[in-house]
């Protein structure tokens, strides 16, 4: 499979979030300010390209039998890696983020992505499908926290968008609004989804 | 007090004429006699194409399968042996005779010895031999009901007077004009099952008819007379056995299995006047109704007749938007006025749209209008749901299989969903997986 | 006689002549002396509110089948008003019309259509919007107002405070704070009996549901309090949402069971839980909560309370 192909396929045919649904914890907790879905889905990013990396190079070795471990150390090393250095370079959004960067190692996508791939391709594509992936992930948050900043707020990326008039909708900025706003926007790409498939039928 | 059951519906009852006698429609110059008017295996036929028949001759007969012989009901010449459109929708040969209107009768009509002369076994024998069958809609040859299977014992015959359909009054009119022919004929179906006791059932919107019936049934002892609550489905088999004798049919199982027979008055009737003058089951009466009828009412008929033969004697004021055979919440619609009138017709009712228009079906809101009335305790809404979503084992589960299709559900649905068709789908893929 | 065409159908071939609509218009006439009374009470903007309301519920109606390319037939059979009315009714006297619009438009969205429309929605498309209000802008949706659009605490509000009640006269009749639609609480109890007596809604539901409220508020110490058996259940049956949600939300067709035992149970588990959320949680009123758990409930409940067939023991 070409390499722009993995790219492709991981930022929008499989998304993680939207056609994968993958990742859900995170994705629901951290999106409610545009800046720290950007903050988390590059510190994922970051870890997975790195432990598919690893993983890859290391496939010939691990044995099957204890492959899910190792991945787990594996991803734990550069999760706490990434989580030292946001301490020391970001530490506001380090303190935002709290106990879900350290999630990143239960990260479904990050294991999975190591079973379904990783471990069974070349350490370019791997790191290709990394990159794919993790931008799949941080574009979703963006898109999600967006949403949920812009109403639940009236900022985005900290910068007021909304008129002073407007009375922003506590809600999206509270967990059930994470799940409406997610339900609604891949109910929406399902439905485009559909469209497109009818139309390529006919 | 009036007896009742669980469910049900009050649809407007538009039963005119019940205050008329019934009267008589000419026989007509061509009758078409199906080889079938009964459940069971169709009749082979006894005469030739150019013979000529007498009124009350066996013309079509039975092996030892389910069935009831038929008999030819006018003389004249058989002119054609061949299909026809009948009730049932299909095509089914049928016997064409062609009037002499001489009436004259076969040799073999005789009157018959009285019921207490007869013995148990001659009885049923001479029942099947005048081929009576379920008058009431049913087509059940009525013989196989009182031979009693394996060792359950029937102990009560019960007649159902009930007529809970609207439009219909011919039984109303039999009880009233034909009370000792009825109470005979119970007893001959009593003494032919064995039953120590007789009961009948009569709605209380028919204070002569249970008056009559109760006057007519006053010697004997052993037969009591009930008043029903106004309410359809009160002639429902089920219904009318828990209403009048207070016992329930287990699901999958028959009224034999409580030890009792169901019988429509008319067949009552019927056989009372097959033994006292010898004439087979020939002739009955249907109610026929509707508002595009002339003169709807009451009439005796010809079992031959053709529907169209029947309207254009009553007179149509208006081409009928629905034409019905039976009643109009389980009668079967009929695509050709050509068919004929049959030993289970209970009714030709021509209907306008206003009468019997169905609305446009929308989504189930839940409203659980059908579940209250279903007599048989079943959530019709979720059955026909698992009916549009092919779930026929859950279906199955919930008791499809015990659903009558007797009809409230539907009527009373707001949204106007076709519940009983969808019921039956599901219950036709049911008999299909079991089968398989 | 030449043959004619005649209609052939599966039977029955009669039908009641009952329509959604001719049901939906009833339950709406059942709210108009309360509506009506809120008007008296609060003031000429009560109008303002439930037009936007139904207005709004309406457009979003036609908004949504047509973007869904669905057939518009369900705008006009009813529902997509009664639930703008509702709606309307849930709010404080003095919400502003934006608030109104938007929470009848996520009412139809989120309440009704993203489940498959009309039938399909497992939760009371108007408490799904008051819901949504609520967690949103709760300011506004806790902004209560009296008589004159002045603002005052609920009574049941008072009551968690420990202040003066209101008497009873006042709490039957409407003289007090509370959401446009609960407040008249003797009028809303004509229309349910009405729409029981129409057979449009089962009086179990309503029946169990305020009986339960009503024990269990006698027969527990709210929190902070002590003594069985000491309880003002009279004041619980008058205050809150009670009345309204008893009689016109926890009996929507849809989101409530079919079988008779299932409507039991509906009310005595929206009455329990209403009751505990009302002495010992941390809001002063439970009814929107209570409907809503128990609408999630209802599928399970149906499913177990099928009942015995004919003819078994």
């Amino acid at each position: 499979m070409g390499s722009l192909r993995v790219f492709w396929r991981g930022l929008l045919d499989e998304n993680p979030v939207f056609r994968l649904l993958l990742g859900m914890c995170p994705i629901l907790a951290v999106s409610t300010a545009a800046i720290n879905g950007l903050g988390m889905g590059l510190a994922a990013t970051a870890v997975l390209v790195a432990s598919n990396i690893l993983i890859s190079l290391l496939r010939s070795i691990i044995p099957d039998k204890i492959r899910i471990p190792c991945y787990i150390v594996i991803i734990a090393t550069f999760v706490t890696m990434v989580d030292l250095l946001m301490e020391a370079f970001v530490p506001g959004l380090h303190g935002v983020l709290g106990i879900f960067i350290p999630l990143i190692v239960v990260n479904c996508i990050i294991l999975q992505r190591a079973e379904a791939f990783a471990s069974k391709n070349g350490v370019f594509l791997s790191a290709i499908d990394g990159i794919g992936m993790g931008l799949g992930f941080t574009l979703a948050l963006i898109i999600l926290a967006s949403i949920r900043e812009v109403l639940g707020a009236g900022t985005f990326f900290g910068l007021t968008l909304m008129p002073a008039a407007f009375e922003p909708m506590k809600l999206m900025v509270s967990p059930p609004g994470a799940f409406i706003g997610l339900g609604l926007i891949i109910g929406l790409i399902n439905y485009v989804q559909n469209l497109r498939e009818v139309r390529r039928r006919a | 007090m009036a007896k009742s059951f669980t469910g049900g519906i009050h649809p407007p009852y538009r039963k005119v004429a019940t205050a008329v006698p019934i009267g008589f429609l000419s026989a007509p110059k061509i009758l078409a006699i199906p080889l079938l008017q009964h459940i069971g295996k169709e009749c082979h036929p006894l005469v030739a194409v150019g013979e000529r028949v007498l009124m009350g001759q066996e013309i079509g007969g039975v092996g030892d399968s389910l069935a009831a012989p038929v008999h030819a009901s006018v003389s004249g010449v058989v002119v054609a042996i061949e299909p026809r459109p009948h009730i049932n929708g299909r095509l089914i040969k049928s016997i064409i005779i062609e009037n002499d209107f001489l009436d004259e009768k076969h040799p073999s009509v005789v009157p018959r010895p009285q019921v207490d002369n007869l013995t148990r076994e001659e009885l049923v024998a001479l029942i099947r031999a005048m081929g009576v069958v379920g008058m009431g809609g049913g087509g059940f040859p009525t013989y196989a009901k009182l031979q009693g299977k394996s060792a359950q014992k029937i102990d009560t015959v019960l007649l159902n007077g009930a007529e809970c359909e609207p439009y219909l009054s011919a039984d109303h009119r039999i009880m009233v004009e034909f009370p000792d022919e009825v109470i005979y004929g119970l007893r001959c179906l009593m003494k032919a099952s064995g039953a120590g006791a007789g009961h009948i059932g009569v709605e209380e919107n028919k204070p002569d008819a249970l008056a009559a019936m109760r006057l007519a049934a006053a010697p004997y002892r052993d037969i009591t007379v009930t008043s029903l609550a106004v309410k359809y489905p009160q002639g429902a088999e089920l219904q009318l056995i828990h209403s009048c004798l207070g016992k329930d049919v287990p699901p999958g199982k028959l009224p034999f299995h409580v030890g009792v027979v169901v019988n429509n008055v008319h067949t009552a009737q019927a056989i009372a006047r097959s033994m006292t003058t010898g004439m087979p089951s020939v002739e009955r009466v249907i109610t026929v109704g509707g508002e595009c009828v002339t003169a709807p009412g009451n009439v005796w008929v010809r079992i031959g007749t053709t529907f169209a033969d029947v309207l254009a004697e009553r007179g149509l004021t208006c081409a009928p938007y629905k034409l019905i055979s039976g009643g109009p919440l389980m009668g079967m619609t009929m695509y050709t006025p050509e068919v004929a009138v049959t030993k289970c017709t209970s009714g030709i009712l021509a209907l306008s749209r206003q009468e019997s228009g169905t609305p446009v079906a929308g989504a189930c809101v839940r409203c659980a209008n059908c579940v209250d009335v279903c007599p048989m305790f079943l959530q019709p809404t979720t059955l026909a749901h698992y009916a549009m979503k092919g779930r026929t084992e859950e279906a199955e589960a919930i008791g499809a299989l015990d659903c009558r299709e007797c009809g409230p559900c539907a009527y009373v649905c707001p949204a106007g969903i076709p519940l009983v068709q969808w019921i039956r789908l599901v219950k036709s893929d049911i008999y299909a997986r079991q089968t398989r | 006689m030449e043959i004619k065409k005649f209609a052939v159908s599966s039977s029955p071939h009669l039908h009641s002549g009952a329509t959604v609509r001719q049901a939906m218009i009833l339950v709406m006439l059942a709210l108009a002396p309360a509506a009506l009374f809120a008007v008296f009470h609060f003031g000429m903007y009560v109008v303002a509110i439930l037009l936007t309301g139904v207005l709004s519920a309406v457009l979003a109606e036609v908004a949504i089948l047509h973007f869904l390319k669905k057939p518009l037939a369900t705008v006009f059979d009813g529902s997509a008003t009664l639930t703008g009315l509702l709606l309307a009714m849930n709010v404080p006297a003095g919400a502003p019309l934006w608030m109104v619009a938007i929470g009848s438009f996520l009412a139809l969205a989120i309440g009704k259509h993203v489940f498959g429309g009309l039938g399909y929605n497992p939760f009371n498309p108007a408490l799904v919007g008051r819901a949504i209000l609520v967690a949103s802008w709760p300011a506004h949706m806790t902004a209560w107002v009296g008589s004159g659009l002045m603002t005052s605490a609920t009574p049941l509000a008072l009551s968690r405070a420990g202040e003066s009640l209101p008497p009873y006269s006042d709490l039957l009749f409407g003289f007090k704070a509370g959401s446009i639609g609960e407040v008249a609480v003797l009028l809303l109890f004509v229309g349910g009996v009405f729409l029981i007596y129409k057979k449009i809604i089962d009086w179990k539901i309503p029946f169990f549901y305020i009986g339960t409220v009503a024990l269990m508020t006698w027969a527990l110490p709210a929190r902070g309090q002590v003594g069985y058996f000491a309880g003002d259940p009279l004041f619980h049956v008058l205050s809150g949402g009670l009345m309204f949600g008893a009689f016109f939300m926890a009996t929507d067709w849809v989101t409530t069971p079919v079988t008779k035992l299932g409507r039991v149970i509906m009310g005595l588990g929206a009455g329990l839980i209403t009751a505990v959320i009302r002495l010992y949680g941390g809001l002063p009123e439970g009814v929107t909560f209570a409907i809503l758990i128990m609408n999630a409930l209802t599928p399970l409940i149906d499913r177990y309370t099928m009942g015995r067939r004919f003819g078994v023991r």
